[in-house]
């Protein structure tokens, strides 16, 4: 794919997550993450929490997948990314991710996305992160 | 813009960029001489360089440069 056509494909993007059971266990197990917070609903009750809190990194997991399987060419790498996590999430919520470009550069074939993930099993969906990822066109 | 701006104005974007303050660029100064710059921080290099001086390269001018000089020769025929 051409990089301006990569550009103008992917404007705006976005896609639907679920923090289910699956996504939850399997996070666990790759990090080894078994601190209180995301495991005992006691003590995340007892730092104002009504549940468990999800693993911050799980949004993360959701960009990798955001980029190697959303975009419209296989032929991207992540370069640099970052996220701000502004509110928890817990088991079972919708996370949109949206995705609209900030910056970009042909010279070297880079994008800087600016990332918005929102929980959208609620009435009025809620900014719960932001954030940024840059991705490389493969160009060989 | 004169040479030595164009200079120190890169200098400052190494700087910030590579996140050390100690680094000092010369016209002959090459990614073997900065232990930071690598394939990765050099497109961070590329794109901070592209917004503080609002212009756009080439991959073929990137690929020509073979130190810092010839880089800030081409922003300034930009």
């Amino acid at each position: 794919m051409e990089f301006k056509e990569l550009v103008e494909q992917t404007a705006h993007l976005e896609h639907l997550y679920k923090v289910t059971e699956d996504v939850y266990r399997a996070f666990q197990i790759a990090s080894e993450d078994y601190n209180s917070l995301h495991t005992d609903v006691e003590f995340a009750r007892l730092k104002g929490f009504d549940e468990c809190v999800m693993y911050g990194n799980i949004l993360n997991c959701f960009v990798s997948h955001f980029v190697g399987m959303v975009m419209p060419t296989k032929d991207v790498m992540i370069q640099t990314q970052d996220i701000q996590y502004h509110k928890p999430v817990f088991l079972n919520d919708d996370i949109l991710i949206k995705a609209e470009i900030e910056d970009k550069s042909e010279a070297v074939k880079i994008i800087n996305y600016k990332l918005k993930f929102y929980r959208n099993n609620v009435e009025k969906p809620q900014l719960v992160a932001k954030g940024h990822v840059q991705i490389g066109l493969l160009t060989k | 813009m004169e040479k030595i701006e164009v200079l120190g104005k890169m200098q400052e974007i190494y700087r910030d960029v590579l996140d050390n303050e100690e680094i000092v660029l010369t016209p002959e100064t090459t990614a073997e001489d900065i232990e930071e710059w690598d394939s990765l921080t050099n497109i961070q290099l590329i794109v901070a360089i592209e917004k503080a001086f609002n212009i756009r390269f080439t991959s073929a001018e990137i690929l020509s440069w073979k130190n810092v000089g010839e880089a800030v020769e081409t922003i300034i025929n930009k």
